[in-house]
């Protein structure tokens, strides 16, 4: 019974991975100053419906392999640290004991949460480790944007999927 | 989608073990941020880019220059204005602009960002991803974490196609609906295809989880492995490079 679950917690995780690397790369939407992308819509949405320590491995580990993959990979760790951080938090604020939906001022601490994970960690590691206070700077509006369409994303797929999908539920660790 | 950063090529790089690879790289990684001179931190990096030209060829290591390029121009442009400590060079009325010291400090800041990029790139360009995660395991790397992205790097190309055919299919069927759409309306839209391409993704997790059990994941017998890194001659002799270049080049260039 424990091999039969250690196989489905590494399945699970794999394919969740997966998919954090590819809404990361292939889904870019364009804006004034870049492109969105929507790793936040999988993390979230990976942190509502399978738990703390799946959304922690697979969001780290997605976007690091994306950033690893897109030739970025002095961002790997940084991305590791905060968007593992990120699902990991917003998990740990939603989870339910029981199978109900988690109350909505709960959902809107998540959402702040995911905000401020993205901006601020993303500002305080790459001004200490790569680049400057006023580069990272820079960036906060960018981030900000991105995590809040994500989580919002998130929030209405995840609710899609499960009801898509409902042995979705089976499948959390 | 392209998942792998190898870049194929016969130089010396592509000989040494990945495992002092990884070492060398996370001890160039430090090394970037020891106190050095200005201009040894320089020939540092013109020596990384160097020896990566050699090895991956001058259109990877422009490739990756043209990359990094947006961040470092910002970079460049703003780090001076920040700092007002230092010597004036340029200064309007009262207000000082642009300090000696604001100009040193981005200098110091864009070198060390070209160094660590160019560091990371090239271990990704001359290893193959097999070896990087061999050379991890042999680090203590979980065996379950390796399984784990190995398995991540055969369903990305899977997820990704499934993506963009469904993704086609939504865009088919709206096609009248592309023009004038306005941001917000685009974003809604795009749930139906994320749910789609997430449904057919997690559909796959009970097969994959019945294949790994098939195959004996979690059974205490050894597992056989068909790839190791014994091809890699003299282990010992790179660990000593890896440790030997960047504690010479410290030596060199200390401030």
């Amino acid at each position: 019974m424990q091999q039969n679950r250690n196989a489905l917690k590494v399945a699970v995780v794999a394919v969740l991975t997966a998919v954090v690397v590819v809404f990361t790369m292939v889904v870019r939407i364009p804006t004034a100053k870049g492109y969105l992308n929507l790793c936040d819509v999988a993390i979230c949405f990976i942190a509502f419906t399978f738990g703390p320590w799946s959304a922690f491995i697979a969001a780290g580990l997605g976007t690091a392999l994306a950033d690893l993959i897109s030739g970025y990979a002095q961002w790997a760790p940084i991305s590791f640290v905060v968007h593992g951080l990120e699902g990991l938090l917003i998990a740990l604020i939603v989870r339910q004991k029981n199978d109900k939906e988690a109350p909505m001022i709960r959902k809107l601490l998540a959402g702040l949460v995911c905000i401020a994970t993205v901006s601020l960690g993303y500002f305080g590691l790459s001004s200490l480790f790569i680049s400057t206070v006023s580069v990272a700077a820079a960036e906060i509006p960018g981030n900000i944007a991105q995590s809040a369409v994500g989580f919002v994303l998130g929030l209405g797929v995840s609710g899609a999927v499960k009801r898509a999908y409902p042995p979705v539920r089976s499948l959390a660790w | 989608m392209t998942t792998s950063t190898f870049v194929a090529g016969k130089g010396w790089l592509y000989r040494f073990d990945p495992r002092a690879k990884i070492l060398l790289m996370l001890l160039l990684c430090v090394w970037f941020f020891l106190p050095v001179h200005l201009v040894g931190l320089y020939c540092v990096v013109a020596l990384v880019m160097f020896v990566g030209a050699l090895n991956t060829g001058f259109s990877h290591v422009s490739k990756t220059f043209r990359s990094i390029l947006p961040m470092l121009l910002f970079m460049v442009l703003f780090m001076p204005f920040n700092v007002r400590t230092g010597r004036p060079l340029f200064t309007l009325c009262t207000l000082t602009i642009v300090t000696e010291e604001g100009l040193l400090q981005a200098a110091r800041l864009a070198g060390r960002f070209i160094g660590i990029s160019y560091v990371c790139t090239l271990l990704f360009a001359t290893t193959i991803m097999n070896e990087v995660m061999l050379a991890l395991r042999w680090y203590r790397l979980p065996y379950k974490a390796g399984l784990v992205v190995t398995l991540a790097f055969t369903y990305i190309p899977f997820i990704s196609d499934s993506f963009n055919q469904i993704a086609e299919s939504h865009r088919l069927r709206e096609a009248d609906r592309e023009q004038g759409r306005k941001f917000l309306q685009r974003l809604r839209d795009l749930v139906p295809t994320l749910t789609s391409a997430l449904v057919v993704a997690l559909r796959s997790i009970p097969n994959l989880a019945m294949s790994l059990e098939m195959r004996g994941l979690g059974l205490q017998n050894k597992r056989s492995q068909y790839h190791n890194l014994a091809s890699y001659r003299h282990p010992f002799t790179h660990f000593l490079l890896s440790v030997i270049i960047p504690l010479v080049l410290w030596l060199l260039c200390k401030a």
